[in-house]
């Protein structure tokens, strides 16, 4: 699927492809990572709390160094200081991006001095969209007197008003409302059809919200990545059981990962071991992104478990 | 267009049904162009990957043929193809007749009766 239409509609693959990539702290090692982000679409990064979404999203903006490995950005350039792939991603943090003495009206100032993509009146227009301080406002709001939410909007305008191809977001929608992040994928969806050669990756916790904007996921546990694939493509290769408490000893052995209590169990397997769950009475579906999060985390924690 | 989130079929396959339904009954004409993948997939707030699953699962039965950087087009349709398809369709029914047919006891005059009765009325 991924080859047909990369044929159809753009000659880049990649959005940014990373191989053997490692970054190592005193108390933790990202890595080795070999990664690609199909470039087109929007993935999305998915792991528990400290499995290394943040850092590895820093490592690919080089905000702070890889220790080894290689980095390629729009399959050609290594250098993420080059002016083609400065201008081309836009890159947002999880908290604090701008300094909190700013305003929108200084945010719009320094954007459009760093970046000659930014344009005024889109950041203007997503300001009225999302309900925040525009840059001509008379009465300007510092940072640190926003909400999270506001502020996530402010750096949200800021990015998106940019006519860039590559956003890097480290949980965008976690400080949203429920309207705010149903606007975030529409933003999102936006973003990809307005130009073919654009991509989005994101880290969320929020899966669930976010799941009819995911094309790709890759899934995060302790440093490394643990599985990875077109939405489409996991959806078919596992599937989703549940069924009485009893039915579960004789067939564990096929899932994948599962919790139980004496009533029920739900676990998830891969599809072709789905047949054996059909001769009892359990209930086989399709997993949403959601399950299949929960599926994939909860074997990924119980390996790293057993290994220590 | 709609779509059933909750639904036990994919998404990907309510997409297509309806689209491949406007393509069998000439709703959509040959040479007619698809909506672009990202514009339908912004439009029904789905996913772009499962638009373009919907449309590559239309391009393998030979509805549509992907034209590379266009876009996605009608091909001519076989008239006898959409014959069967209605033929099928109304052996699939009959079935159906014949099933509540025989747990209501009705017997083969009978339900020719009922059919001629209704054919008339129509």
């Amino acid at each position: 699927m991924l080859n047909n239409r990369q044929e159809r509609i753009t000659d880049m693959k990649n959005a940014i492809k990373l191989e053997n990539v490692t970054k190592k702290y005193k108390d933790f090692t990202l890595g080795e990572i070999n990664l690609e982000i199909p470039c087109g679409f929007s993935t999305a990064l998915i792991g528990s709390n400290g499995s290394g979404k943040t850092t590895l999203l820093d490592v690919m903006c080089n905000i702070c160094g890889k220790n080894s490995g290689k980095i390629t950005y729009f399959d050609k350039y290594t250098d993420v200081d080059e002016p083609d792939v400065r201008n081309n991603i836009g890159y947002c943090a999880a908290n604090n991006f701008f300094p909190l003495d700013w305003t929108s009206k200084k945010v719009a100032y320094v954007m459009e001095l760093a970046f000659s993509n930014f344009k005024r009146e889109k950041f203007i227009s997503l300001c009225n969209k999302m309900k925040i301080d525009t840059p001509d406002k008379r009465k300007q709001k510092k940072i640190m007197k926003m909400s999270d939410g506001n502020k996530m909007r402010l750096y949200l305008a800021a990015i998106l008003a940019r006519d860039s191809k590559f956003l890097i977001l480290d949980e965008p929608a976690s400080a949203l409302d429920p309207l705010m992040r149903d606007m975030l994928c529409d933003m999102f969806r936006e973003y990809l059809a307005e130009k073919e050669d654009r991509t989005i990756l994101f880290s969320t916790h929020n899966i669930a919200d976010m799941e009819f904007v995911t094309d790709y996921a890759v899934f995060m546990a302790a440093g490394k990545v643990v599985e990875k694939g077109f939405v489409e493509e996991l959806k078919e290769k596992y599937r989703l059981i549940h069924g009485s408490g009893e039915t579960l000893k004789s067939l564990s052995q096929y899932l994948i990962s599962y919790t139980a209590n004496s009533t029920m169990f739900e676990g998830i397997c891969l599809t072709e071991h789905s047949s054996v769950f059909q001769k009892l009475d359990a209930a086989i579906e399709i997993p949403t992104l959601q399950q299949l999060s929960v599926g994939i985390l909860r074997k990924a924690e119980k390996d790293t478990t057993e290994e220590e | 267009m709609k779509i059933y989130q909750n639904s036990n079929e994919p998404i990907y396959k309510q997409i297509a049904s309806q689209l491949r339904e406007e393509i069998l009954f000439g709703k959509l004409k040959e040479g007619d162009c698809l909506p672009s993948i990202r514009g339908l997939a912004q439009d029904l707030k789905i996913s772009v990957i499962t638009t373009m699953k919907a449309y590559d699962e239309l391009a393998s039965e030979g509805l549509v043929t992907a034209v590379a950087g266009k876009g996605y087009y009608v091909n001519p349709q076989n008239n006898e193809m959409l014959k069967e398809q209605y033929l099928r369709e109304l052996e699939k029914n009959l079935l159906a007749a014949i099933d509540s047919a025989r747990i209501a006891g009705l017997g083969k005059d009978d339900v020719i009766n009922i059919f001629s009765t209704l054919w008339n009325a129509e």
